[in-house]
């Protein structure tokens, strides 16, 4: 839950194995998807099983939960690879956003276009 | 509630309303006690995430005594009888739990050996009654048991990182054990009128069985983690009664609040 706990605290965990990070995951009712809860420290799977259920699910609150070591996790946030500079909607389902071009196009054939002749 | 009074007076037969009181009121206590007990890690406990699954727990074991107190006040039926009436305005002497959590919670080495003793002694007393010919109770105990099966879990992963770190944490689990031991088998202090309680189907088995079930459930966990199998219970008689100075301490902690103005509507 914290990384900075009480001194008194740290000193009684300081003999056993270390502490880390595991982030919970937990299923709200059955067919939703996983979220995200949040995390627990404990020093291994078991207990961190045993305090996500006490944070996560004592309320009746979630249908199943998943336990993740965060240091399993592999973190890709780099925005070079995410967020490229250069217009990439191309590769959108939806295919190019046309919008501002068809308005663009529209524009410049009305200003091109004689107008029709009466009838 | 008047549903609940009902229900009961008609599931227990006049014979054995003293032995049922007797059995109610001292699983009721014990509950009470242990999950009174092991609240006091609230905000002390050696991390945060047991800070909170500690008092989560003892809260599970308050909710059930509260229930079991509710079961005993509707068989009790009387005027001025509720439920915290019975929990809290008695006088030390008159509580029935097992001299087992008379011990205080102590070190965590020792919370968690007494936890262990007295979960896994409870869930044999539970599976006792899982098919009790009192409806009510059998209901009860059929939710407690789906809480307590968790609260197992919890003892026992504790109990195995304890025994497994060679030094202090074994040394204190060892030390905490050889203490509470001689009083572990206090959990199965017969109960008056038990032989009818087990010939009416009330409960499975007499508290002597039940024992013997509970040491061989054990085993396996004492053996595996080497550890000392507590002894015969000493003075098996007075199991239940007889509490000394350290339950009339916590005894003025859990009633101080309730004795500032008895006739408190809360």
């Amino acid at each position: 839950m914290t990384d900075s706990a009480p001194l008194d605290r740290e000193t009684t965990a300081r003999q056993g194995p270390p502490l880390e990070p595991w982030e919970v995951f937990r299923q709200e009712k059955e067919g939703d998807a996983m979220r995200h809860g949040g995390s627990v420290m404990a020093p291994d799977a078991v207990l961190a099983v045993h305090y996500a259920r006490e944070l996560y699910g004592r309320r009746q609150e979630s249908v199943r939960l998943w336990v993740v070591r965060r240091a399993d996790i592999h973190d890709l946030a780099d925005p070079d690879l995410l967020q490229p500079p250069l217009d990439r909607s191309f590769k959108k389902p939806g295919g190019y956003v046309m919008r501002d071009k068809l308005a663009a196009a529209r524009k410049q054939s009305r200003q091109r276009t004689p107008k029709a002749p009466a009838t | 509630m008047t549903t609940t009074r009902t229900a009961l007076a008609a599931a227990v037969p006049d014979d054995l309303r003293e032995a049922v009181d007797g059995l109610l009121l001292s699983m009721a206590d014990d509950e009470f006690v242990i999950g009174f007990s092991d609240s006091e890690w609230t905000g002390i406990a050696p991390i945060l995430e047991e800070d909170v699954a500690m008092s989560s727990l003892a809260q599970d074991e308050l909710g059930h005594a509260s229930a079991l107190y509710e079961l005993l006040a509707a068989l009790r039926d009387g005027p001025g009888v509720d439920a915290d009436a019975i929990a809290y305005d008695r006088e030390p002497h008159e509580y029935r739990h097992a001299r087992l959590l008379d011990h205080g919670r102590g070190d965590w080495a020792m919370t968690i050996a007494r936890r262990y003793l007295y979960d896994t002694a409870d869930g044999v007393r539970l599976e006792a009654l899982a098919s009790s010919s009192i409806a009510p109770l059998r209901e009860l105990v059929d939710k407690i048991r789906r809480e307590e099966r968790y609260h197992l879990m919890h003892a026992t992963a504790w109990l195995q990182r304890l025994a497994e770190r060679s030094g202090e944490p074994r040394d204190r689990l060892v030390a905490a054990i050889e203490e509470l031991g001689p009083d572990a088998g206090t959990v199965f202090t017969p109960l008056a009128g038990e032989s009818g309680l087990v010939e009416g189907g009330a409960l499975a088995e007499p508290m002597e069985a039940l024992e013997s079930r509970w040491r061989a459930r054990i085993t396996p966990d004492f053996v595996r983690l080497g550890l000392p199998m507590p002894p015969a219970t000493v003075d098996p008689g007075n199991g239940r009664s007889l509490h000394g100075d350290q339950f009339r301490w916590l005894w003025t902690e859990f009633t101080s609040v309730r004795r500032q103005e008895p006739a408190a509507t809360w």
